[in-house]
C-alpha cells in the first residue's frame, strides 16, 4: 500500500465510488474519507443512496466501479477481513425475538471467534452495558424498542470493533433512549471506535463530528454540522440543519 | 470453513425449533401420527369384504354354498335378503360392497348337471376394492366349482382327473403379502420430506422477512458454514424420527428390517441431506415463509406421496409421469428401503440408488451454495 501519512489515520476511504443496478445509478461516483475515532454522519432521505453505501463498505454489495477500503482493508477483495474488523447494526435491530438477550449474545459471541474464556466478561460487559442483567432470561422479542436497540449495539460491538456501522440506528425508539444512545455513541468516540451513522433525524445528526450530505447519489454537502448549515443558508443566524438540508435537497 | 461458526448457527437454529410450538409439532407429533394411521387405518389388504345375500331358494345346496362363503376369511356375510330390493339398498347404502344372489331353480339345475347361473354385484366406488374382491369372489367358486366337478365324476364313476398344469405359486419377498410392509419405507420417506424438506423451507425465508438476514451477511460467516449450520438440527431430527419409525414398525406391526442396519443410516442420511438442500434452496430462493411452504409441498411432498410407488404403481402411470418419477428422491430412498426391509440386499445391489442421492445432494448443495454466494456472503 501507497498510503500516506494523512491516510494512516483514515478508518475509511471511498473514492468515485459506484452503484449501479441496471439504468438505475444508485450511488454516482462518490469520494469521501472518515478519520479514525469520529462521528461520522451520512445524512440523506430515504432512497438517496446511503443505504447502498454502508452495504458496499460493510462488504454486503460488490460495487460497480470506484474503490474503497475499510481499516485498511479493500472492500472489493478483503470482504472476510472486513466483516471481522466491523459492528454493524441495521435499522431494525436484526436480533432473534424469540431468543433471550443471553442467547442472542452467545450467537454473535460464536459468530466472531471471541476465544470461549472471554466470553463470560464479554457477556456481563454487555449486560451491564445495556442494564439487561435482570431480563436476561426473557425473550427478546418482549422488550421494549430502546432496550432491543441497546442489545443490538451491544451485540455489534462485543469482537471489539475499531469501527463501528449503525444504519438508523435510532428509528422507533423513544426520546430518552435516544437521548442515553447519543451519550454512549460519544463514550465510544471517546475510547477511540470509529462511528459511521446513518440517520434522517437532523437533531440528530448535531451530534456527529462531521456530516456528509448526499442526494440522488451524489454527495450534496461536508463539514462539520456548523459549516454546513453556513455554507448552505448564508445570512441566516438561526437557521439549523433541518433548513440546510432542505436547502441542498432543493 | 470455521465448526465455530457452524455451532454457532445450529444452537441458534435449534433455539427457533424449541420455541416455535408448530415446527415442533410437525418435526415429532405428525411422524408418529403418519406412523399409527399408515400402519393401521390405510392398509391396502382386503379381508372381510362385507356381503350381502339373497337366497331364493333355501336348499341343502344353497345354504352349503352359503356356509363355505362365511367361512371364508375374505368374506362376512353381514345381511341375508329376502328379494332383490333389499339387496339394492344394502349396496346403496354401503352396508354390503358385495352381494351375491341365488336364482330360483339353481339347485335344481345343479342337481341336473346342467349350467346354471348365480348373480354377483360389486360394488365399484373404489376400483382397486372392486377388483381385489372381484378376484377374491372369482377364486372361490372356481374352487366351488372343482368341488361340483370332482362330485359329478364320482357319481358317474369316471376317474378324476388331475388338471394339466398346476401352478406352484410361491411368494417372495414379502411372504404374508401385507401391504404394510411396503408401506413403513413410504412413510419413512414421507416423514423425512415433512421434517427435511417442509420445515427447513421456512428457515431462511424467516431470516430474510426478520431483517436478521442483513445482519448475518455483514457477519464473518461463509455461505457453506451458513447452511452446515442451519441443515445440522433438522438433519438429527429427521435421523431421530427414521429410527422411530423403523422401531415403531417393529413394535406395533412386527416389520422386521433384515438387511445391514448400517446401510440404513448411510441410505437414510443420503436421503434426508437431499431433502435438506432441497428445502434451503427453496427457502433462499422464496424469500418468503408463505411462498417456500406452498412450493415445498407443491415440489417435494405430494410428488413424494403420490410419485414415488407408495401409493400408485409407476409402472402404471403413463411415460411422461413415469419420466418424472426418476427425479424424484424418495423413489429411490423407497427403492433402497424395501430392497433393504423385504428384499435383505445389500450395498452391492443397490449401490445405484444411493449413487443417485449422493448426486443430487451435491448439485443441490453446490447450488445453495451459488444462490448465497450471490445474495453476498
Amino acid at each position: 500500500m501507497t498510503a500516506s501519512a494523512d491516510n494512516d489515520k483514515k478508518a475509511i476511504i471511498v473514492e468515485r465510488l459506484e452503484k449501479r443496478f441496471g439504468e438505475f445509478t444508485a450511488v454516482a461516483g462518490i469520494s469521501f474519507a472518515v478519520s479514525a475515532g469520529e462521528i461520522f454522519g451520512f445524512i440523506g432521505a430515504n432512497g438517496s443512496g446511503k443505504s447502498t453505501t454502508i452495504r458496499m463498505l460493510c462488504g454486503l454489495l460488490a460495487p460497480t466501479s470506484g474503490k474503497a477500503t475499510v481499516v485498511g482493508y479493500d472492500i472489493m477483495t478483503q470482504t472476510e477481513e472486513i466483516k471481522h474488523s466491523i459492528g454493524y447494526m441495521s435499522q431494525k435491530f436484526s436480533l432473534y425475538e424469540d431468543l433471550t438477550p443471553f442467547e442472542n449474545i452467545r450467537f454473535y459471541l460464536g459468530i466472531y471467534s471471541v476465544p470461549e474464556k472471554e466470553w463470560q466478561q464479554r457477556i456481563s460487559w454487555v449486560l451491564e452495558m445495556t442494564q439487561l442483567t435482570a431480563e436476561k432470561n426473557r425473550l427478546t422479542g418482549e422488550l421494549p424498542p430502546g432496550l432491543r436497540q441497546r442489545l443490538a449495539l451491544g451485540c455489534s460491538l462485543l469482537h471489539r470493533p475499531p469501527i463501528i456501522f449503525l444504519d438508523e440506528p435510532t428509528s422507533g425508539v423513544d426520546p430518552l433512549s435516544r437521548r442515553h444512545f447519543w451519550d454512549f455513541i460519544r463514550q465510544l468516540a471517546a475510547e477511540g471506535i470509529t462511528v459511521f451513522v446513518t440517520t434522517h433525524y437532523m437533531d440528530e445528526a448535531g451530534n456527529c463530528d462531521r456530516i456528509v450530505m448526499i442526494n440522488e447519489g451524489q454527495i450534496v454537502a461536508s463539514g462539520s454540522p456548523v459549516e454546513i448549515i453556513r455554507s448552505a443558508c448564508p445570512g441566516k443566524p438561526d437557521a439549523d440543519l433541518n433548513d440546510a438540508f432542505i436547502e441542498l435537497i432543493k | 470453513m470455521k465448526t465455530k461458526n457452524i455451532k454457532a448457527i445450529a444452537r441458534k437454529e435449534f433455539y427457533h425449533l424449541l420455541r416455535d410450538f408448530r415446527s415442533l409439532y410437525l418435526a415429532f407429533a405428525i411422524p408418529l401420527l403418519l406412523i399409527l394411521l399408515f400402519g393401521y387405518a390405510l392398509s391396502l389388504d382386503v379381508n372381510d369384504i362385507e356381503t350381502t345375500v339373497a337366497d331364493r331358494e333355501k336348499t341343502d345346496l344353497s345354504r352349503d354354498f352359503i356356509s363355505r362363503l362365511e367361512a371364508s376369511p375374505y368374506f362376512r356375510i353381514v345381511e341375508n335378503q329376502d328379494n332383490i330390493k333389499g339387496v339394492i339398498d344394502a349396496l346403496d347404502q354401503g352396508r354390503a360392497r358385495l352381494a351375491i344372489v341365488i336364482p330360483s331353480g339353481w339347485t335344481a339345475d345343479i342337481r341336473a348337471d346342467r349350467k346354471s347361473t348365480m348373480q354377483v354385484i360389486l360394488d365399484g366406488s373404489d376400483p382397486n376394492f372392486a377388483g381385489i374382491s372381484g378376484s377374491y369372489i372369482s377364486s372361490f367358486i372356481a374352487r366351488y366349482n372343482a368341488n361340483l366337478l370332482a362330485d359329478f365324476l364320482d357319481r358317474h364313476g369316471m376317474q378324476r382327473i388331475n388338471p394339466p398344469v398346476n401352478p406352484q405359486i410361491r411368494v417372495w419377498f414379502n411372504e404374508e403379502m401385507e401391504s404394510r410392509n411396503f408401506i413403513i419405507p413410504g412413510i419413512i420417506a414421507i416423514i423425512v420430506i415433512i421434517v427435511a424438506a417442509l420445515l427447513t423451507s421456512l428457515v431462511i425465508a424467516r431470516e430474510y422477512e426478520n431483517g436478521t438476514m442483513e445482519t448475518i451477511r455483514s457477519l464473518p460467516i461463509g455461505a457453506g458454514e451458513f447452511l452446515i449450520g442451519k441443515a445440522a438440527p433438522y438433519f438429527l431430527i429427521a435421523l431421530t424420527d427414521v429410527l422411530i419409525a423403523v422401531l415403531m414398525g417393529q413394535a406395533l406391526f412386527g416389520i422386521v428390517m433384515k438387511a445391514s442396519f448400517g446401510l440404513m443410516i448411510l441410505s437414510s442420511s443420503l436421503y434426508i441431506i437431499v431433502a435438506l438442500t432441497l428445502g434451503l434452496l427453496i427457502s433462499s430462493v422464496t424469500k418468503s415463509q408463505m411462498t417456500a411452504n406452498q412450493m415445498a409441498i407443491l415440489i417435494t411432498y405430494l410428488p413424494s406421496l403420490l410419485l414415488s410407488n407408495f401409493v400408485f404403481p409407476v409402472s402404471n402411470m403413463p411415460v411422461v409421469l413415469q419420466a418424472i418419477t426418476k427425479i424424484i428422491p424418495a423413489t429411490y430412498y423407497i427403492d433402497i428401503l424395501s430392497g433393504i426391509y423385504l428384499k435383505n440386499l445389500g450395498f452391492a445391489q443397490l449401490w445405484p440408488d444411493l449413487l443417485v442421492l449422493l448426486t443430487m445432494s451435491s448439485i443441490l448443495a453446490l447450488l445453495n451454495y451459488l444462490v448465497l454466494r450471490k445474495e453476498g456472503f
